[in-house]
């Protein structure tokens, strides 16, 4: 895109399952797709095992040796650069034996900050800066955060914020709709606890909306905190409490029971959309918002319907040339 | 110079709630999928004679439809494909009893665009071989003669008829594409390009492209990994979906294994000052698991890249030099 601010798109919504966007020839079409669309740099997120071979940093580089042979895969379909990496610490992976980390838990926390290096690590060598991570297990796996856990969950991601910037690498924490950090008043009592040269806030404007935060709203007041966002729309709000749902993973985000409502997330200009994204993009402009807007659509669909009618979006309704 | 004139072909399927369908399900869907064409850049649509009513209904009329794709930036309808792919007692090209019926068939689609600017009618010259064979002289000369008629007929309506041959058409061999040819007037009846139809039939669309150019009202561009080498262009009742060595036959630009040299036929369309619409056609791209989101997109990237870079290094002639 053709633009002061920095798009990319998230490659996420290509890789649905774990056996599925295995291949590199699949790979290779999903990246000309979204240079066809006019994004050049991808989002990159974790996963586990052989199969996520986009999603490890041990796995990537089984794949394409090292950084130039990276860089020369992305080219094939002319991508060139990885924005930044989502990171999810309390997703169990194979490559750190299944561990199951909480980081209320101070013994966990040397743990998480570990987990981190690979990924900063991977960051550094590719050239790009932005790590952004889930900062929390989901609420519904355990009693509420109370300003003691929330300042001890702070502190945690401080030792990661430092670890990362020790390599040159910008810590983002995204906040989700199902987070233990989950009100408004928590997530600034977050940002608070966290040191705001080593910790920035990754806003993603339909989990604000689902979580019950304008996200133009929270941007005005903390725009000096985020240094990351995520672009994409929803139709729903959570209606109180359903994303303390016993595996709301499932029973909220895929409509197992509650209003069953089995896709929250949307691509730009969906039709009852909540998210106002021609005024949160321009809440970003009059703030000079330096970092990426990585728009996702975080599987709701064909990706590369998803991916070409976000880019139609951005081009005719927001102006901007691909 | 950077070819702007791309137009798309109206294949698509998409998911919806009734299983995968085409766009025209109903106007959320068929909005959808104009602005994906959008966003890749296309700003000319190809379309089906048989889809003309339904946009129609859709979108108030066929000029509201029109609107509706310039509102989105396509500049126009660039074409209506016409066909009579399966013989029967009331159409067969083939058949001279049955013109009368075609050609007032073509006058009722000509005359729902009246008032637009579409520059092709776009038809299949005869039905399948199998229906049609032994294809003689005489055939051809009867074809010829209904195109004949038609082309003169469009012309008053504004439009070029254009012929677009299949690989399992009755006219499909280099020999019977030119004998057509000499039976049709050059003024009434011209070419419509099929890369990848050409080439299953074993006929090089570079080499037809090069020897047609001066009839040559526009292209199918898309892409094919297979020659016909068991005559299953004679696959009773259909070579398409039921040829017995060749499940797919049609890709899109760009896949491993394409035998269409596309940069070529960019270099020669460029170097020939040949101007016109190239329309990108996906068909059947659902097959074997494909979808035409996807497919689209990774031509418009093909376009974008490997064929930007064969018209940089070509000197284009002036259009009319």
């Amino acid at each position: 895109m053709k633009d002061t601010l920095k798009w990319s798109y998230a490659l996420n919504q290509w890789n649905i399952r774990l056996d599925v966007f295995v291949r590199h020839e699949e790979q290779i079409r999903a990246f000309k797709t979204a240079a066809a669309c006019g994004f050049d740099h991808l989002e990159l997120a974790s996963g586990t095992g052989r199969w996520d071979n986009l999603s490890r940093p041990e796995v990537i580089w089984q794949n394409h040796r090292d950084a130039a042979g990276l860089r020369d895969f992305l080219a094939r379909g002319s991508i060139t650069g990885v924005s930044s990496f989502f990171w999810d610490p309390f997703q169990p992976v194979e490559e750190e034996g299944w561990a199951f980390l909480l980081p209320q838990n101070p013994a966990d926390h040397d743990a998480i900050v570990e987990s981190a290096k690979p990924f900063v690590d991977f960051l550094a060598q590719v050239g790009s800066d932005r790590l952004v991570a889930r900062p929390t297990r989901s609420a519904w796996m355990g009693a509420p955060f109370d300003a003691g856990t929330i300042r001890l969950v702070g502190s945690l991601w401080n030792r990661v914020g430092e670890l990362a910037a020790a390599s040159g690498v910008n810590l983002s924490v995204h906040y989700d709709c199902l987070s233990a950090i989950h009100s408004e008043k928590d997530l600034e009592a977050f940002l608070e606890a966290t040191d705001l040269a080593l910790v920035g806030l990754a806003l993603d404007t339909a989990e604000f909306t689902i979580g019950g935060i304008d996200p133009v709203a929270f941007y005005e007041r903390h725009a000096d905190r985020v240094t990351h966002v995520h672009l994409k729309d929803t139709p729903f709000r959570d209606s109180g409490d359903e994303y303390r749902m016993p595996g709301a993973e499932a029973t909220m985000l895929r409509g197992g029971a509650g209003r069953r409502i089995e896709r929250w997330f949307f691509e730009l200009g969906t039709e009852g959309g909540l998210v106002d994204v021609p005024a949160f993009v321009a809440a970003l402009r009059a703030h000079e918002y330096g970092g990426w807007v990585v728009v996702e659509s975080d599987h709701g669909g064909n990706p590369a319907e998803l991916c070409m009618l976000n880019s139609w979006f951005l081009q005719h309704e927001l102006g901007i040339a691909k | 110079m950077t070819w702007t004139k791309w137009s798309y072909m109206d294949h698509w399927v998409t998911q919806t709630p009734q299983g995968p369908q085409p766009p025209s399900f109903n106007r959320a869907y068929m909005d959808r999928y104009i602005k994906q064409l959008s966003a890749l850049g296309f700003t000319g649509f190809d379309t089906f004679f048989f889809y003309l009513p339904i946009y129609a209904g859709m979108y108030g009329s066929v000029k509201g439809f029109e609107e509706f794709l310039q509102a989105n930036g396509f500049d126009k309808i660039t074409g209506v494909f016409s066909a009579y792919p399966w013989a029967t007692k009331y159409t067969a090209p083939h058949v001279r009893e049955t013109h009368d019926r075609i050609f007032a068939d073509s006058e009722r689609t000509v005359q729902a665009l009246e008032g637009l600017s579409v520059e092709n009618f776009i038809v299949m010259p005869t039905s399948t071989y199998h229906q049609t064979e032994p294809v003689t002289d005489e055939t051809i000369k009867v074809v010829g003669d209904l195109w004949n008629r038609v082309g003169a007929m469009t012309l008053e309506h504004g439009m070029t008829t254009t012929c677009h041959f299949e690989f399992w058409g009755a006219i499909r061999t280099r020999e019977q594409i030119d004998l057509f040819f000499e039976y049709t007037d050059p003024s009434l009846v011209h070419f419509f390009c099929d890369t990848a139809q050409h080439t299953i039939a074993g006929v090089d669309p570079l080499q037809l492209f090069r020897d047609y150019r001066d009839r040559c009202t526009g292209f199918h561009f898309k892409d094919t990994h297979d020659v016909d080498v068991h005559e299953a262009y004679r696959t009773p009742p259909d070579p398409e979906l039921m040829a017995p060595h060749v499940t797919r036959w049609f890709y899109e630009m760009g896949t491993e294994g394409g035998l269409v040299d596309f940069p070529a036929l960019m270099k020669e369309i460029l170097s020939s000052g040949w101007d016109g619409w190239l329309t990108v056609e996906h068909d059947k791209a659902e097959l074997g698991g494909g979808s035409y989101a996807e497919a689209t997109a990774t031509a418009k990237w093909y376009i974008d890249t490997v064929l930007r870079d064969a018209q940089a290094e070509t000197t284009p002639v002036e259009v009319g030099a």
